[in-house]
Parts: C-alpha cells; sequence; structure tokens
C-alpha cells in the first residue's frame, strides 16, 4: 500500500506514525536479540572457549586465543560497571590481553626464544595462570551479584565446574603428565568446560535483564579494529626489525695482513685459493705457518632446488709442520649472486674429530664474515660462534641429542660478495683415517613466518634440510692424507 | 523454577504462580517497562498491573504461536504503554490494545490507520536482522538512545546515525523509489 502522505510528513510526525504502526509483538529473533546482557556474556564464554582451546594446526593456536581475549575485553568492558566482582574481572581481561598480545608480537621477532626462558617472563606466566583462576573466582562472585540484585536465588554452577576443570588441564600440566589417556581427559575436560560455559550462561537466563551494561565512547567494532591493527602492525615491525641478529660490522683493508706476506705467498704457491686467503684474520693465517701442502675442494650449490647456485663453498685443508698429521681446516662460503633475502644464516660444523676416532681436535674453532660495499670490505665476527647441545627429531632416527658446533650470523641487505669461513686444527690420532670436515649452511629464503625461529633454531629442532622457509646446503671436504697424496673423495 | 510450572500454576488460578511470576520474570518485566514508564513509584504500579494482566490473561497465551517471553513482554510493553497514557494523558493520542480506553477514531482515521500499520509491517520485513532489532528496541520497547548504545556496544551518535539511515531507508521502502529524503 502506498501513501501519499510519506513523502509530506515531517521527522515528527514520522516517528510517531512508525511508534503507533508496531502493534504487532516483534518475531522471536528480535525477542531474544533485545536483552541488556546476552551481547555482553556470549563474548565473555566465547572468549572463554576460545582462550582455553590449543588447536596446534593453521596457526589456529595464536587466532582463536587473541580472537577469544578480544570477545572477552569487549564483553567484561559492557559489564564493568555492574558489581565490582565483574569490574575485576575487566581489570584481569586487561592485564592478560596486554600479555597475550605482546607475546604475540615477540613471536614475530627472533628474540622471543631468548625473552620467553627468562626469570621475569616466567613469572609473568605464572601471574596469568593464577589470574585465570582469579577470573573464574571473580566470575562467578559477579554472576552470582547480579543474581541478587535480581531477586534470584544465587546459582552460578557453572563458573566453579570451570574452576575445577582449568585446575585439573593446571595439575597436569605441572607433573608433566604425558600418556595416551591424556587426550581423553583434555577432550572430556574441554566437553566439560563447555558444558559449564552454556550452564553459565542458562543461569543468567533471568537475571540478566537486572544487568545494565556500561556506555563506551568506543564501539565495539572500533576497539577490535584497533586490537585487530594493532597486532598485524606490531607482527609487521617484528618482523621488519626483528628478525635479523644485530652484527658489529667493522671496515677492513689490507693493512691487517700486514706482517703476514711471507706465510701468504708460500700459502699461495702451495695452491691455497687467494679469494679465501684474503677473508681470513692474521692469526688464522698464521697458524698457518709453515704450510707443507694444500688440498682444495670446491662446490657450487643451490639454495631452492633449481639450477642457478648461487652459493659457492670451498674446503681448505693446510698441512701443517712438527707432529705428522696436523692440519688447519677451512670452510668458506662466497654468495657469487644475491639470494633475494638475508634474514638468519647459520653454519653447522661437524669437524674431523666429530665423525671418525681417528682425528682430534687441536684447537678452537674461529672465523668472521665478510662484505663489500662501494669498494670498501666489512668484517664483523659471527654473531655466535660456540657448541650447542639440542635434541632433534627425525622421521628417520628418532629423537636424538647431539652437540654441535654452530655459527650464526645475519647479512646486511646492502653490499656485494657475502662471505665469511670458519676454520680449526686437528690432528690425527691414528694413521689411515679419512679427513671428513661437513659444513651444513642453513639459508633464510623469507621473513614470512611465525612464530619467527632461527636458521640456527631451524636446523637444531629438525634434521631435514626444507624446513619453512630455511634450506641447508650441506658440503664436505673429504680426502684421504698419506705421507705422498691426499686424495679428494669428491 | 520451570516456565511450564508457573504457566501450569497461573492457569489453575493458583496465586504462589503469581508470586513466582513476579519473582523469576520481575527483572525482564522492570526491563521492559523501564523505558516507557520512566517514574520509579509509576514503574512498581506498572509492575503490579502487568502481572495482574498476565493473571488475566494467561488463557490467551498459545506455545504454539509464540514463545512465553514473547508474550509475556508484549503483554508486559501494552500494560507500560496504556499506563504511561493513563499518567500523562497528553503524551500521546496513539492506542495500540482494543482494552485500552481510549478516544474512539472515526471509521475513515481507522481505515487510515490500519493501511499504515500494514505498510508499515509489510516494510519492516525487507529490513535485515539487525535492523529490525534495531527498529523494534526504538519504536516498540521505546528503548531510549543511550541504553540501546549501552547494549549494543556502541556509541549514542552511532546509535543516532543508524536510526537516521534506517527511517531514510523505511521512507524510501514505504514512499516508493522516487522519494529523495528530508
Amino acid at each position: 500500500m502506498r501513501d501519499p502522505d510519506w513523502e509530506a510528513m515531517d521527522e515528527q510526525e514520522f516517528e510517531a506514525l512508525l511508534e503507533s504502526s508496531v502493534i504487532q509483538p516483534p518475531p522471536e529473533e528480535v525477542v531474544a536479540e533485545v536483552t541488556p546482557w546476552r551481547l555482553a556474556t556470549k563474548r565473555i564464554l566465547t572468549g572463554i572457549a576460545l582462550t582455553t582451546v590449543t588447536l596446534n594446526f593453521w596457526w589456529l593456536n595464536y587466532l582463536l586465543p587473541a580472537i577469544g581475549m578480544a570477545l572477552m575485553l569487549l564483553g567484561f568492558r559492557a559489564l564493568r560497571r555492574e558489581n565490582r566482582w565483574l569490574g575485576l574481572c575487566f581489570g584481569i581481561t586487561v592485564f592478560r590481553a596486554v600479555y597475550l598480545y605482546a607475546g604475540l608480537i615477540l613471536n614475530s621477532t627472533i628474540w622471543h626464544s631468548t625473552i620467553f626462558p627468562s626469570p621475569v617472563v616466567y613469572g609473568l606466566t605464572g601471574v596469568n595462570l593464577l589470574l585465570t583462576f582469579a577470573q573464574f573466582f571473580c566470575l562467578w562472585r559477579g554472576f552470582r551479584a547480579v543474581q541478587q540484585k535480581a531477586g534470584l536465588p544465587a546459582r552460578a554452577g557453572g563458573a566453579v565446574a570451570l574452576m575445577v576443570w582449568y585446575g585439573v588441564i593446571f595439575l597436569l600440566a605441572l607433573v608433566q603428565y604425558v600418556g595416551f589417556i591424556l587426550l581423553g581427559i583434555l577432550l572430556v575436560s574441554y566437553i566439560c568446560i563447555l558444558r559449564s560455559l552454556w550452564k553459565l550462561s542458562k543461569e543468567l537466563d533471568q537475571a540478566g535483564y537486572a544487568i545494565r551494561p556500561a556506555p563506551v565512547r568506543i564501539e565495539d567494532g572500533t576497539a577490535a579494529l584497533a586490537i585487530a591493527i594493532l597486532l598485524v602492525a606490531g607482527c609487521f615491525l617484528g618482523w621488519l626489525l626483528g628478525c635479523k641478529y644485530p652484527m658489529d660490522w667493522q671496515a677492513t683493508g689490507p693493512a691487517e695482513h700486514s706482517g703476514a706476506e711471507e706465510i701468504e705467498a708460500q700459502l699461495l704457491e702451495l695452491g691455497f685459493p687467494d679469494y679465501v686467503l684474503q677473508d681470513l684474520t692474521a692469526e688464522d693465517i698464521a697458524a698457518c705457518d709453515g704450510a707443507l701442502r694444500v688440498v682444495t675442494d670446491v662446490h657450487n650449490h643451490s639454495v631452492n632446488n633449481s639450477a642457478n647456485e648461487p652459493l659457492r663453498i670451498t674446503g681448505v685443508a693446510v698441512e701443517l709442520p712438527g707432529e705428522q698429521g696436523r692440519w688447519m681446516i677451512f670452510h668458506h662460503f662466497l654468495w657469487t649472486e644475491d639470494p633475494g633475502f638475508y634474514g638468519t644464516e647459520s653454519i653447522q660444523l661437524w669437524p674431523a674429530q666429530h665423525l671418525s676416532e681417528g682425528w682430534r681436535s687441536a684447537g678452537t674453532v674461529s672465523g668472521r664474515v665478510l662484505y663489500d660495499k662501494n669498494g670498501q670490505t666489512y668484517s664483523a665476527p659471527y654473531y655466535y660462534l660456540g657448541e650447542q647441545t639440542f635434541t632433534s627429531d627425525s622421521i628417520f632416527w628418532g629423537e636424538q641429542t647431539s652437540t654441535d658446533i654452530f655459527a650464526a650470523f645475519s647479512m646486511p641487505e646492502t653490499g656485494e660478495n657475502k662471505r665469511g669461513y670458519l676454520a680449526y686444527p686437528v690432528a690425527a690420532l691414528q694413521d689411515g683415517y679419512i679427513l671428513d670436515s661437513w659444513f651444513n649452511y642453513t639459508h633464510q629464503r623469507t621473513a614470512l613466518q611465525y612464530p619467527a625461529m632461527t636458521a640456527m633454531e631451524a636446523r637444531m629442532c629438525n634434521g631435514l634440510n626444507w624446513y619453512g622457509p630455511f634450506y641447508t646446503v650441506q658440503d664436505a671436504l673429504q680426502f684421504y692424507p698419506t705421507a705422498e697424496s691426499a686424495d679428494l673423495l669428491s | 523454577m520451570e516456565e511450564r510450572d508457573i504457566i501450569e500454576r497461573l492457569l489453575g488460578r493458583d496465586e504462589t504462580g503469581l508470586h513466582d511470576l513476579l519473582r523469576y520474570y520481575g527483572p525482564l518485566m522492570r526491563y521492559i517497562i523501564a523505558p516507557i514508564v520512566t517514574d520509579p513509584h509509576d514503574q512498581e504500579d506498572c509492575l503490579s498491573e502487568a502481572a495482574m494482566r498476565v493473571w488475566d490473561r494467561v488463557d490467551q497465551f498459545d506455545p504454539q504461536r509464540g514463545s512465553w517471553t514473547a508474550w509475556l513482554t508484549a503483554v508486559v510493553r501494552n500494560t507500560a504503554r496504556n499506563h504511561r497514557r493513563a499518567v500523562q494523558p497528553h503524551h500521546s493520542t496513539q492506542d495500540l490494545d482494543e482494552n485500552t480506553p481510549s478516544t474512539q477514531p472515526t471509521p475513515e482515521e481507522l481505515l487510515l490507520r490500519q493501511e499504515r500499520q500494514a505498510a508499515v509491517n509489510r516494510a519492516l520485513l525487507l529490513l535485515s536482522p539487525d535492523e529490525q532489532t534495531l527498529f523494534y528496541r526504538k519504536y516498540y520497547y521505546l528503548q531510549p538512545t543511550a541504553q540501546i548504545a549501552a547494549e549494543l556496544g556502541t556509541t549514542e551518535r552511532a546509535v543516532e546515525g543508524k536510526l537516521y539511515r534506517l527511517k531514510k531507508r523505511l521512507r524510501k521502502l514505504l514512499g516508493g523509489e522516487g522519494y529523495a529524503g528530508p
């Protein structure tokens, strides 16, 4: 029915007309929606469910708690002035949200693995756990207060059940219980938690009408959007600023080799590659004084299974005078082409003594990284160079604990000829053993990974050469040294 | 306390049913009354009146036609509107309940009103669920903007903006595509 008066009506008339026109009760869906409490409590209870569950795939273990915490924040924000218990719940949620979101942002940097095990963060984790219990307690008291205000019998057993089930899970985690029935227990616990939440919601059915949500200055949608932007921007900054090690780059020049010219000349004469020699420190050159012979092996490697091989790895062994069977081993790498991205890089060294009982260590591992820019060479010590004991899991060998030498570093985005080397001395324990020294170079191909992991961590937790954004190149210097010759095996 | 138990006792003319109606559904009834009847003393009177109306008409409740909550809120809302008109006689000349004493409209007025009501109800069906809820909160439950804003987790200004757009849309739906807006 079209009424010509609609257009002519002024605002007041139109409003009065609308008010007088709806005489039929609204649809059931509208009746169910017109409540002061359902939106807030639905958000709180959904938030609790999402922050409780842990699904370790598709990043759901990060996404669901982040969404759940935002829902709890919005839900408790609406109820914060209802009574002091619900006000406390809001305060606790703010703390837990800051803790969770800061952790999620920190996860985008390579520093999370060093910061999370710190005593302060351990303490905060403990506080966060206690606050989770405190939050359920306050929720229970808060809902009881609402029921009392409405003149209804105080019942909020669902919140108590939540505390109990959380307690069971917490105790299982505390005793580090692992077993086949754990999955079943957790599943039953989760179903019980969901049932408790449902019960809690039903317990508020009538008392909830006594709730008066607090007015807000920022809309829920805007607040949720602000949280999402904060998280995305924080993670982006984390990827941008926290994906590399800080390196102590210093300008170097030919002057640093002054006094070692004679040894250099001798090494070149024996066939030591000049491009490797120029990168060595004066101390490493001096360690080769009196060299008897040089064995060299060069390989170019791909870092993405393509035909392009931008990583050149040169293995050099220098036989030293004096005691028979003393060698100085060098593993040198050079990026002949820019691979496109440098995040964190790592070298895992399996020295000769690691693989064969015919050799022993005769000193410490040394080395450095270098690059050129505008005709100037810059060098830096490795960000980390030393031994790491770690447990890795492999589908072939199962769980294994090992101790290896690792070098970790980052390269700058600018410059060219990015390179470096590791050197160590070995001595023969017995004759007749192959000298077999391995150089496992792990390259990070992209910054896009969450949570962020360093190349060294990736290598330590997984024996595969392809692991997420990391690719490991394995190179070995292998030869059989005798008094007359040193035949390369590769 | 089960809903069915209270209804059965009300139907059985058991006065404890009335007592429990006020006890268990009092918060809901007060929630419906508060925006319509703003004076606290009048609110209590209105609550008693609404409870009596439920007592008198509980036999008209048909579970096949809707939920108990929907029926109860409709009775309470209409009682509150009539109560407001009774205590503020000049507030409104509109009458929405056939049992409410009011000035009798002429047959033409009655016909025109019915046509308008039918047109508004047809237009309501074309609104989204969120728009419908907002409409009923404002024009059926007569909730103030501040209350709607707090309960929807938004600002009063945002609610005013939504209501403005809602009215514009309704005018368009009621007046046809040619309507250019106020």
